[in-house]
């Protein structure tokens, strides 16, 4: 089983896209682990879309690179153990604090000195220690659906061992790494399925299971196994940022609930919270004209920034 | 919601005294209109278009009589092919349109705008014919054939639900099967959606009236009025269309040498499914007729 499963990522032909890369480029971690990044368009500012779980790589954002590609230089980046990135099976790789330096190394690989960061889901916290780490490099941050341990839980959500063989395989206990070395598809379509919980989503479900069997069951095993920044770090990261933040939340969020992101846009000061009614977890590719929408107003509302400073790649 | 609201809308009454309710949306040269898939569907089915095309021309749709806000006749006379082309030439003098382009959809929109081109040429500036519905051009599909609409049956089983006692009792099941069986291409469910929901606002009684209408002519009288168009057409048929054989498309085409473009892959509802390549095509079409430059 293990054998089988680490014969290597699924390979497949990546669909074509609207709007294809400027620049394509690796950048290496001290530890020799390779981050993919591309850069899409020119004008300012920067927008950086952070990744989120290596469930998926960087075309989970292919709504919004083609939209914003138009008037910026939009930074996309693949963590590792997906996309181009490399798969490391050592949980220290996929460690909040690596991810979170892994923003400032492709800011500087692309030449980009300050930026706006958009990030989704299990990103939430690497980018909470980002904007600890340099505030002074960001100019606005946008949380989407942030799985952050503010707030409420999803009540709903049962918890199960995640290493246990278990007596059944029924909605969450497939959320197990023995249902993942038998049937790793079979858990794809189920947590995307609660993931995308609105109606029509059949195509948004496809494209994420397709970019789930690019990666395996023993990375993504090894992407849980890293400790969690603490709920009183993260209430301090939060209260301390002082650039413009809009939260946007799905109020049906079936994967980490809609408590989290309301719990979180209540502990950065001056925060905007946008609540999606009837929407899932995944609401930048559920409802893109939507968020895109709200991304653009959040890039208006800050003061010019000078391209000609950092504009040079 | 609609991505665009009418600027204008109206009532046509047509030459039978049904009326037709119309709207018409934006300005600009020459006039699209987009015929109703009626009784079945209504006139949203253009949604995918007419946002789009609005922007550059003036679009007028329509309500078939049957569904929407038009009126519901029940006799099998009311739903003859002479009194569906009636009623475009009635919407066309209600909105003050001396002539226009006509897009239209399987058997419903094609058919009509075939003979209206050839009965009244001056009206008709061009065709464009999707998912060609031109009756007796080909075979239909040998799954809808061998189904009475007027047995009574234990039970109504795949295309054996177009039946008139089905309808009757599960129009609903009826209308859910159908769309699903020519919107078989993946992510259709809102197309399939979209479309039960129209047929659930029309009138059981009007689609019954529908079946129950004077066949239309003899296949060689049906060619003789293909070959007679004299206005541009292009003609689009998807390669797996499960409600017309693309054999009508390609016969279309024989008759009158417009231009078939083929769809990959694509069934019967492509303005829903496809509505950027259609758009397109649409807009290719207009771009390139006389009258347009």
């Amino acid at each position: 089983m293990i054998a089988e499963a680490r014969s290597g990522p699924v390979v497949t032909r990546e669909q074509t896209r609207a709007r294809y890369p400027d620049v394509s480029d690796v950048v290496e971690r001290p530890d020799g682990v390779r981050i993919a990044w591309e850069r899409y368009g020119s004008g300012e500012p920067a927008i950086v879309f952070v990744p989120t779980w290596s469930i998926v790589h960087s075309r989970i954002w292919k709504a919004q690179i083609a939209d914003f590609a138009r008037r910026h230089r939009v930074i996309t980046f693949d963590a590792p153990g997906n996309g181009r990135s490399d798969r490391p099976l050592d949980p220290a790789a996929y460690e909040e604090q690596a991810m979170a330096d892994d923003i400032f190394r492709v800011l500087d690989a692309a030449g980009v000195e300050r930026a706006v960061l958009v990030c989704l889901s299990r990103a939430a916290q690497c980018t909470l220690l980002a904007a600890g780490d340099h505030p002074e490099r960001l100019l606005a941050l946008a949380f989407l659906n942030p799985a952050v341990r503010l707030g409420e839980g999803l009540a709903s959500r049962p918890e199960y061992s995640f290493d246990d063989e278990l007596p059944t395989d029924a909605g969450w206990a497939k959320e197990n790494l023995p249902y993942w070395r038998r049937d790793f598809r079979g858990y794809l379509e189920f947590f995307f399925g609660q993931a995308f919980n609105e109606p029509h989503s059949t195509k948004q479900i496809e494209d994420a299971v397709g970019w789930g069997l690019e990666t395996d069951p023993e990375t993504l095993a090894a992407t849980r196994r890293r400790p969690s920044v603490q709920p009183p770090d993260l209430i301090r990261l939060a209260g301390a940022i002082r650039c413009p933040t809009l939260v946007i939340q799905g109020a049906a969020d079936l994967i980490t609930g809609p408590g989290r992101g309301i719990g979180l846009a209540a502990a950065i000061p001056g925060a905007r919270l946008v609540l999606v009614e009837g929407g899932g977890h995944l609401t930048e590719s559920r409802d893109p004209i939507r968020v895109n929408l709200l991304l653009r107003e959040l890039v208006a509302s800050l003061p010019p920034t000078r391209g000609g400073l950092d504009a040079g790649a | 919601m609609r991505a665009r609201e009418p600027d204008e809308s109206g009532v046509a009454v047509s030459s039978d005294g049904v009326r037709i309710a119309w709207e018409s949306f934006g300005r600009g040269a020459p006039t699209i209109v987009l015929l109703p898939s009626a009784p079945i569907v209504h006139s949203r089915q253009w949604k995918g278009q007419v946002h789009d095309l609005s922007r550059r021309h003036r679009v007028i749709t329509f309500d078939g009589r049957g569904n929407g806000r038009s009126d519901r006749p029940v006799t099998p006379e009311a739903f003859a092919g002479d009194r569906i082309v009636a009623d475009v030439l009635a919407v066309l003098d209600a909105t003050a349109t001396p002539a226009a382009v006509l897009v239209g959809l399987c058997g419903d929109g094609v058919w009509p705008a075939v003979q209206l081109a050839v009965s009244e040429p001056a009206r008709v500036l061009g065709i464009v014919a999707i998912s060609v519905g031109v009756p007796r051009l080909a075979p239909p599909h040998p799954y809808r054939l061998g189904h009475d609409f007027d047995a009574e049956l234990e039970s109504y089983d795949g295309w054996a639900k177009i039946n008139r006692h089905h309808w009757r009792t599960d129009y609903a099941d009826f209308a859910r099967f159908f769309f699903s069986a020519i919107a078989t291409e993946p992510h259709s469910t809102k197309v399939i959606d979209d479309c039960v929901e129209w047929a659930l606002e029309g009138s059981v009684d009007a689609m019954i009236a529908d079946a129950e209408a004077p066949p239309p002519p003899e296949a060689n009288a049906v060619e003789a009025i293909c070959r007679a168009v004299q206005c541009p057409m292009v003609i689009v048929h998807g390669d797996r269309d499960h409600c017309q054989p693309i054999a009508r498309a390609e016969r279309l085409r024989d008759l009158t040498g417009a231009p078939l473009i083929v769809l990959r892959d694509a069934d019967h509802l492509a303005p829903g499914r496809h509505p950027v390549a259609v758009n397109l095509i649409i807009r290719d079409f207009v771009a390139g007729l006389e009258v347009a430059r």
